[in-house]
C-alpha cells in the first residue's frame, strides 16, 4: 500500500467497502429466503395434513381408504410437487398419489410433526410423516407428505450465481467510482501542489491563500506556508550574511588601501612609515580573524563540525574561564560565581570557546560593580548551563536573532568595536548545535540570562 | 640554526625567508616538493617548514620520505585548508606542528622556537636572573632590586613564560594557551590587562623596563643592551 497513489488507494478501499457490503447484505437476503421458504413449505406440509386427516377420519377400515382415493387424488393433485403415501402398521401401501418416491427408512416411522428434508440425485425433497389415527379404525394409519423442493434449489442456485457475478461488477463500477471520487475530493491538493511548485527563490515571500483549500487540508498548508516563512527568512539572512562579509571585508580593506596610498603619496618620517604599518596589521588581522570565524560557520553551516566526544565537565571548564576572566571582571569591579556540577561529552575546545563567547559578551554588557552568576544544573535528560547578567533589558525582537552572525542589536554599535565583528554568538550557537544541544536567550527587568542545554551524557559512557 | 621553507609562492617564501633570517635563523628556500626533499636528505637542517600545497612533490610525499630516509629533523607544515583530516594526516606522517594560513609571523617565529628548543634538553633551572630581577622558579618568588614582589600563581607563570623566552616576541595567542590554557582566539584584551598588571609589579617602580610590548606582534621580556 505504501506507493500506491492516493487515488488509487481510495478507489480500492472504496471497492472494498462496497465488497463487504454486499456480501453481507447477499448472505443476509439468502438465509431469509431460505428461511421463508422452509415456513411456506412447512405451512403447505400441515395444511394438507389437516385435510389428509378429515377425509380419513371419514372413513372406517382399510377398504374406505381405497375408497377415498378421488379426493386424496383431489386434495393432493391440486399441489403438482406433492407427493403423498400412507401405509397401514404392516407396511402395506394403501395410497400413493402420485408416484412412489423412495423415502429412506429412518423416515418412514417418525411420527412427530417436525419437517425433514434430504436429497436424491438431483433432486431435493422435504417431507413431514405423521399418524393418523380415527376410533373407529384398529390401527393407525401412517401419512407421509413429501414435498419436492428441486426447484427452490435451482431458484437459489441461480441467485447465488447472479449474486457472484453482481458482486464483480460491482466491485469494478465502485472502483472505477471510488476512483472518479477521489480524483474530484483530490482536486485541491492537486491545485496546491500546483502552486507550491510554481514557488521558487524569488517567489518566497508568496504563500498560499488558505481559504479556498478544505478543512483537512489547511493544516498541511498552514505548514507548508510556515516553512516558506523559514525559508524565506534563511534566504534573507543568506543575502544579508553575503552582503555583511562584503561590508566587513570592505571596511578594513578600504582603511588599508586609503591609509597606505596616503602615507605613500609623499615623503614621510620613518614614524609614520611605522604606524601605517602597525595600523595595517592590526587591519589584517581583524580580517584574518573574522575569514577564520566565518570559516567556522561555513563548515557548521554545511554540517562539517565534528565534535570530539570525551568528557568535559563544565564547572572545571568555567572555573579555568573565570580564571582567565576575572582579569577584566577586576577592572570593572564585576563579580564571577559559579554554582552547580555537570559533565557532558563533548569537544573540550569547542566547549572552552562557546562559553568563553558568553562570558566575554557578559562582561561586555555588564554594569560596573554588578555581578555574573552562571549555574549548571542537571535535569534527566539535559545539562543545563546558564549564564545570567545584570544589564539592559534586550527587547524580545532581538533575543532570537541574537545569534545571527553580524547581528548587533543597536546597527550603530556596529562600528564601535573593531575587536568584536559579531560572529560570538553564531559561532557559540553553531558549537552548541554540532553538540546536538540548544541556545537561547531570555531577557527581562534588568537580568539577560544566555542557556546552553547539551543532551545528557548516556550512563553506558559513563566511565568514559 | 639551520632551517629549509619549501614554499612555491614567491612572495610568502621571501618574506618567511627575510622574517626568519632577522630573527637569526639560517635559512635555505626552495620552490617545490623535488628541490625540498633532495635539500631535505643531503644537508643537516633543525627544522623543516613545508608547505602542504607544492608541484611534484608535495608536502606530505616529503615528509613521508624524509621519515622513510631515517630523519627525524623536526617538521612545521603550512597549509591553508584547515581540515580535520589534514591536521590528522599530518600528525600521522609525524609532522611536528602546522599553522593555518594566513597566520601571524610572530605566531611562526614562536612555534619554530619551541620546535627548536624540544630538541635540547637542558635542565630546567632552579632560578632565573635578567638584569636585577631574580626568579626562583621552586620557591616560585620573584625578587627585583632586592625587593620581594608579590605575584599570584598566573602572573609568576606569565613571567615565568616570558622568563623562559626571553628575547622572544611571545604572541598573545602563545600567552593565553600557555598560562590559561585558553586554545583559540578570545577576542578580549585579556592579556593586555594581565601584562599591565604584571608590568605594575615588576617594572612601574624601576627605571630599568623588562617587558615591552611589540606593537600589534604580542610581548617580550629583555634587558636593555645599552641605556
Amino acid at each position: 500500500m505504501k506507493h500506491l497513489s492516493l487515488t488509487t488507494r481510495m478507489s480500492l478501499m472504496f471497492m472494498f467497502a462496497v465488497i463487504a457490503v454486499l456480501t453481507v447484505a447477499g448472505l443476509s437476503f439468502n438465509k431469509l429466503s431460505q428461511h421463508h421458504f422452509k415456513m411456506i413449505d412447512r405451512q403447505t406440509l400441515v395444511e394438507k395434513f389437516e385435510s389428509t386427516q378429515e377425509i380419513l377420519s371419514s372413513t372406517h377400515g382399510r377398504a374406505d381408504v381405497t375408497e377415498m382415493q378421488p379426493q386424496l387424488s383431489a386434495l393432493l393433485g391440486a399441489h403438482e410437487n406433492l407427493t403423498a403415501i400412507i401405509f397401514a402398521n404392516d407396511g402395506t401401501i394403501l395410497f400413493s398419489n402420485p408416484s412412489p418416491v423412495k423415502v429412506p427408512e429412518k423416515y418412514r416411522h417418525n411420527p412427530d410433526h417436525g419437517m425433514w428434508e434430504w436429497q436424491e440425485g438431483r433432486y431435493m425433497y422435504r417431507g413431514m410423516t405423521a399418524q393418523i389415527s380415527s376410533p373407529d379404525q384398529p390401527e393407525p394409519l401412517t401419512v407421509l407428505l413429501i414435498l419436492d423442493i428441486t426447484n427452490h434449489m435451482h431458484f437459489f442456485e441461480t441467485l447465488q450465481r447472479w449474486f457472484w457475478i453482481g458482486l464483480v461488477i460491482s466491485a469494478l463500477v465502485s472502483a472505477a467510482l471510488g476512483w472518479v471520487v477521489a480524483r474530484g475530493g483530490l482536486k485541491p491538493l492537486r491545485q496546491v501542489t500546483q502552486l507550491a511548485s510554481s514557488m521558487s527563490a524569488r517567489s518566497l515571500k508568496e504563500r498560499i491563500p488558505l481559504e479556498p483549500v478544505p478543512l483537512e487540508l489547511q493544516q498541511l498548508v498552514s505548514s507548508f506556508n510556515a516553512m516558506l516563512a523559514r525559508l524565506d527568512d534563511a534566504f534573507l539572512r543568506l543575502s544579508n550574511f553575503s552582503a555583511d562579509i562584503a561590508h566587513e571585508l570592505r571596511t578594513p580593506l578600504s582603511n588599508l588601501m586609503t591609509y597606505t596610498e596616503v602615507v605613500l603619496s609623499k615623503k614621510r618620517n620613518t614614524e609614520i612609515y611605522v604606524e601605517n604599518l602597525y595600523s595595517n596589521l592590526e587591519d589584517l588581522k581583524r580580517m584574518s580573524r573574522m575569514i577564520d570565524d566565518m570559516l567556522f560557520l561555513a563548515k557548521s553551516d554545511n554540517g562539517l563540525i565534528f565534535p570530539e566526544q570525551s568528557r568535559v565537565d563544565l564547572h572545571e571548564v568555567v572555573v579555568k574561564l573565570f580564571d582567565y576572566y576575572h582579569l577584566l571582571a577586576d577592572e570593572r569591579s564585576i563579580n564571577l560565581t559559579v554554582s552547580g556540577l555537570g559533565s557532558i561529552l563533548g569537544d573540550k575546545l569547542m566547549v572552552d570557546r562557546a562559553i568563553s563567547n558568553l562570558l566575554s559578551n557578559a562582561l561586555r554588557y555588564t554594569p560596573v560593580g554588578k555581578t555574573i552568576s552562571v549555574a549548571i544544573h542537571q535535569t534527566s535528560t539535559a545539562v543545563v548551563l546558564t549564564v545570567e547578567n545584570p544589564g539592559e533589558t534586550i527587547k524580545s525582537e532581538h533575543l532570537d536573532k541574537l545569534f545571527d552572525r553580524f547581528y548587533r542589536v543597536d546597527p550603530a554599535r556596529r562600528e564601535g568595536s573593531p575587536s568584536n565583528a559579531g560572529l560570538g554568538l553564531a559561532i557559540t550557537r553553531s558549537i552548541i548545535e554540532a553538540h546536538k544541544g540548544k541556545i537561547w536567550c531570555t531577557s527581562a527587568n534588568g537580568i539577560t540570562t544566555f542557556h546552553m542545554e547539551f543532551p545528557r551524557p548516556g550512563l553506558s559512557k559513563e566511565t568514559e | 640554526m639551520r632551517l629549509l621553507v619549501a614554499e612555491d609562492q614567491a612572495k610568502t617564501g621571501t618574506y618567511l625567508q627575510q622574517g626568519l633570517t632577522e630573527a637569526g635563523f639560517n635559512v635555505d628556500r626552495v620552490m617545490n616538493g623535488t628541490d625540498a626533499l633532495q635539500h631535505a636528505l643531503s644537508e643537516a637542517y633543525d627544522l623543516l617548514i613545508l608547505d602542504v600545497m607544492m608541484p611534484g612533490l608535495d608536502g606530505w610525499d616529503v615528509l613521508r620520505m624524509v621519515r622513510a630516509a631515517g630523519k627525524d629533523v623536526p617538521v612545521l607544515f603550512l597549509t591553508a585548508r584547515d581540515g580535520v583530516e589534514d591536521r590528522v594526516k599530518g600528525l600521522e606522517l609525524g609532522a611536528d606542528d602546522y599553522l593555518v594560513k594566513p597566520f601571524a609571523f610572530s605566531e611562526l617565529l614562536a612555534r619554530v622556537r619551541t620546535l627548536l628548543r624540544r630538541g635540547n634538553n637542558s635542565p630546567t633551572p632552579i632560578s632565573m636572573r635578567i638584569a636585577d630581577l631574580e626568579v626562583d622558579l621552586l620557591k616560585r618568588r620573584a625578587v627585583r632590586g632586592g625587593k620581594r614582589i608579590d605575584l599570584t600563581a598566573k602572573e609568576f607563570s606569565l613571567l615565568e613564560l616570558l622568563l623562559r623566552r626571553r628575547g622572544e616576541v611571545l604572541p598573545k595567542s602563545l600567552i593565553a594557551s600557555q598560562v590559561w590554557d585558553m586554545n583559540f582566539d578570545s577576542d578580549t584584551n585579556v592579556i593586555e590587562v594581565a601584562i599591565r598588571r604584571l608590568r605594575a609589579k615588576i617594572d612601574d617602580n624601576f627605571e630599568m623596563k623588562l617587558i615591552h610590548t611589540a606593537r600589534g606582534m604580542g610581548y617580550m621580556l629583555e634587558a636593555p643592551e645599552s641605556e
